[in-house]
């Protein structure tokens, strides 16, 4: 990226390009990553390598086929795309898992609308969603964390065996993540409350030791890259401060109302791939509104519509679907908070000139 | 319709246009000439339809009548009836489950077995199933006649895609204690599908209800032959 | 219409001729692909080849028995009163194919059953009697129904197939039940073994398989084009 030497105006340059941004939110992610790697061991690592690999090299054939130069591989943002998808999946799912999810997070979510800064939806939700439609058996098994190093992890080979040659979860060490073990027992008509009690607690969720995708184990260091991409002003406040606080209102208000059957705020927050959703999904430049308002409004709707389809829906996790929803709200949020332009009002109308305008037709009738 | 009337100028028709107004076209302006028109038409239609329901309304009962009957068959061996279970159905009511009606099937007049429709609460909505009994209280059969589970998770309960729902035949109450009747998940010997576990829960909660429905029934009637 | 038409450009004059009339319709001016019409069933009944392959020839046996007797009515069809005398020609004879595949078809009425019936307000059907069969004589309105059906048809089977192959690895799966028992030949198991992509069986996996199909035959229509160019150094405009 070089800056054009324009010599007037008050043009000013922070040093912001697409290379920078993807770069800063990969670091970001860096320590979660680490975490998760290390809790779910080899084939996590596989899993993850082979997605982000495979997302690269699906743009670096579509930029071929297109007839685009290869250098824009360099921006990253194919990587982060491979990258966010990986965290999303569970961590001992098979190759052909990732490989599929990266071609159609790449070749269908984002180069058929037009490549990087043209696509409607979140890519990595694109392929997150179609790979829970086609493959719900795959993408409902979560291993239990089983640290590198302990007794009974998978060494480096029993990994590849199992990223590569599909060996099936044995019964002891898969195990269902909170929410969707909150609502198999809630179809059996248990209570919340007990169900809750015997296998939720705050503290380790919050650290993040648990079960569940990549990038839902550790709350904790999501939200340290959360806080550290906002300081750098790279993801605005907006939206992640706007969807949590939704979901937790919400989550509360029906907690107090009936506990038989929520959960309550700090489950919702603290389970599922709700933080890392507002801190790094929701926030992409791209498919969210480009005001203030806009954003803010396109938040709260996200966190709405996750406590909806949490709750009532037939998923028990329903970050990726409420964020998608809300992609394809974004232009119409767009039109309805357009910001106003320098010397006019909200309608397009000049501020100071108005009573001059007025005016101006008096005398034009006459 | 804007969509059809803006078709292309060049598929207008081959033929020259009528140059002289004739006879017909000074009719087809008159309003009695469109109401009568129209009237004709839809006669017409509606005697057509006359006529073909006529012609294919037997074949139609026919056909419907074989598909109930083919499925009361996969649960039903065929040695055990020489009756049409169909056309002998009878209601019963039951304190638990309210009206159900019930497919007697006999031989030479002696009762062998008994199916019913069954329906209990799966995880995508109602699942309906078809489940026959022997006298004894054994299970012959058990098939789904439909259900709203999840495609690729949940629908091996179907026959069409796995055996599991076999693994019901033969059992009954007094050969199987009460405590057995669930998933292995919940203790029982049962298979679950993996990563689906409510719906044989749901299934093996329906079997059972049958199960005790027909022990209910002949306790308060040990003859079931005074049935109409 | 042509706001939303491929290549070639449907504004063009279709070609006379009766044997035109068929062939014309099964690519350049096809009902699904080019006219963008009765992608309802189209989308809907596709899950696989053979419900395509059905609902295909039902709609083409519909098309030229309503383009036949729409044709033959046509001096006498007030245009007043077109619209529903059209409509209640059609409802007619689709009921009538309704009852009589229930009766001698048994079988595949019970994949196709609901679908059959809103072969009624399949656009493409009115389309053709309001733009073709009202103005044409019989013999080339039948012409034109059967070339619209079977283009219609072939789209129906292709995309039926691919989400067929996708979604549950055979091909044709039950078209004995259609096409009698002769047929057995036809069902294939292309990927024996194979679980399926669910997607591809779902409604979204059906917008996505017509648009690669769209893409597909905008792709060959090019080619053709440029071929024409050079050959024939004739200009053809490219959208």
């Amino acid at each position: 990226m070089s800056t054009p030497g324009i010599a007037a105006g008050p043009f000013a340059h922070d040093r912001s390009s697409v290379d920078r941004i993807m770069l800063h939110v990969c670091l970001a992610l860096l320590p979660t990553t680490a975490w998760g790697l290390y809790l779910f061991g080899w084939p996590a690592i596989n899993l993850w390598l082979l997605t982000c690999a495979s997302a690269v090299v699906c743009e670096a054939i579509c930029l071929r086929l297109l007839d685009r130069p290869l250098r824009r591989l360099l921006d990253g943002s194919a990587l982060l795309t491979g990258w966010l998808l990986a965290l999303t999946l569970p961590p001992w799912a098979p190759w052909w898992i990732a490989v599929g999810g990266s071609i159609f997070a790449i070749g269908i979510g984002k180069q058929l609308y037009g490549g990087v800064g043209q696509n409607v939806f979140n890519p990595a939700m694109l392929a997150r969603v179609a790979l829970l439609i086609a493959f719900p058996l795959q993408m409902t098994t979560w291993a239990l964390p089983l640290p590198l190093g302990t007794p009974g992890a998978p060494d480096w080979l029993e990994g590849l065996r199992i990223t590569f040659a599909g060996g099936a979860l044995v019964d002891g060490l898969s195990g269902a993540t909170a929410l969707g073990h909150l609502q198999t027992e809630l179809t059996l008509g248990h209570d919340a409350v007990q169900i809750l009690d015997g296998h939720f607690s705050l503290l380790p969720a919050f650290l993040g030791y648990s079960g569940g995708s990549l990038g839902e184990t550790s709350e904790l260091l999501i939200l340290l890259g959360g806080l550290w991409l906002l300081a750098l002003r790279i993801i605005h406040w907006e939206i992640p401060l706007s969807m949590l606080l939704v979901v937790a209102l919400l989550a509360a208000l029906a907690h107090q109302i009936n506990p038989q059957v929520h959960g309550g705020g700090l489950f919702h927050l603290t389970s599922g791939g709700l933080l890392l959703g507002a801190l790094f999904i929701a926030t992409d430049p791209v498919t969210s509104p480009i005001s203030r308002s806009g954003r803010l409004i396109f938040g709260a709707a996200c966190g709405g519509l996750i406590f909806v389809i949490r709750s009532w829906g037939s998923f028990p996790e329903a970050v990726a679907f409420a964020v998608l929803f809300m992609n394809a709200l974004v232009p119409l949020i767009d039109r309805l908070c357009r910001p106003r332009a320098y010397g006019r009002n909200g309608r397009g109308k000049p501020l100071m000139a108005a009573k001059w305008t007025s005016q101006v037709k008096e005398v034009d009738k006459v | 319709m804007n969509e059809l009337t803006r078709m292309p100028p060049a598929e207008a028709g081959d033929e020259p246009p009528i140059t002289r107004p004739g006879l017909l076209e000074a009719w087809r302006e008159r309003v009695a000439y469109q109401a009568l028109s129209l009237g004709l038409v839809c006669a017409l239609v509606a005697l057509a339809l006359l006529l073909g329901n006529q012609l294919t309304r037997q074949r139609i009962a026919d056909a419907e009548l074989q598909d109930r009957l083919a499925v009361l068959r996969q649960v039903l061996p065929q040695g055990l009836y020489d009756n049409n279970p169909l056309a002998d159905a009878y209601r019963l009511e039951d304190a638990e489950l309210g009206t159900l009606e019930v497919y007697p099937a006999r031989r030479e007049g002696q009762l062998t077995a008994t199916a019913f429709q069954i329906s209990t609460i799966g995880y995508g909505g109602p699942i309906t199933q078809l489940i026959a009994l022997d006298v004894e209280g054994r299970i012959l059969g058990v098939r789904v006649l439909s259900h709203k589970e999840t495609p690729g998770l949940a629908d091996k309960i179907e026959v069409a895609r796995s055996d599991w729902i076999k693994s019901f035949d033969g059992l009954s109450l007094a050969n199987t204690p009460l405590e057995q009747w669930a998933v292995k998940k919940d203790g029982g010997q049962f298979d679950q599908f993996a990563g689906a576990t409510i719906t044989p829960r749901a299934i093996v909660k329906g079997v059972v209800r049958a199960l005790e429905f027909q022990a209910r029934q002949s306790t308060a009637q040990p003859t079931e032959e005074t049935q109409p | 219409m042509s706001s939303h038409c491929g290549s070639p450009d449907v504004t063009a004059p279709r070609p006379k001729g009766l044997f035109n009339y068929f062939s014309s319709a099964l690519w350049d001016y096809n009902v699904a692909l080019v006219q963008m019409l009765a992608l309802c069933p189209a989308l809907a009944v596709t899950t696989t080849a053979t419900n395509g392959l059905g609902m295909g020839l039902a709609t083409t046996l519909v098309l030229m028995i309503t383009n036949a007797i729409i044709s033959a009515l046509r001096h006498s069809i007030s245009p007043a009163v077109r619209n529903p005398l059209m409509i209640g020609i059609i409802a007619g004879v689709v009921t009538l194919i309704d009852m009589a595949m229930n009766a001698w078809m048994h079988e595949m009425y019970k994949v196709l059953g609901l679908f059959i019936a809103l072969i009624v307000t399949n656009c493409a059907v009115l389309g053709r009697a309001e733009s073709f069969s009202s103005r044409n004589p019989v013999i080339p309105s039948v012409l034109d129904g059967a070339g619209m059906g079977i283009g219609f048809t072939w789209v129906l089977i292709v995309i039926g197939g691919i989400r067929e192959i996708l979604g549950s690895g055979t091909l044709f799966a039950q078209a004995s039940l259609l096409l009698g028992e002769h047929f057995h030949w036809l069902e294939i198991t292309v990927l024996p073994g194979f679980q399926g992509i669910l997607l591809a069986i779902l409604p979204p996996g059906a917008f996505i398989v017509l648009g690669f199909v769209l893409a597909f035959k905008r792709v060959v229509d090019r080619r053709r084009a440029e071929r024409r160019i050079r050959t024939h150094g004739e200009l053809v405009v490219l959208q």
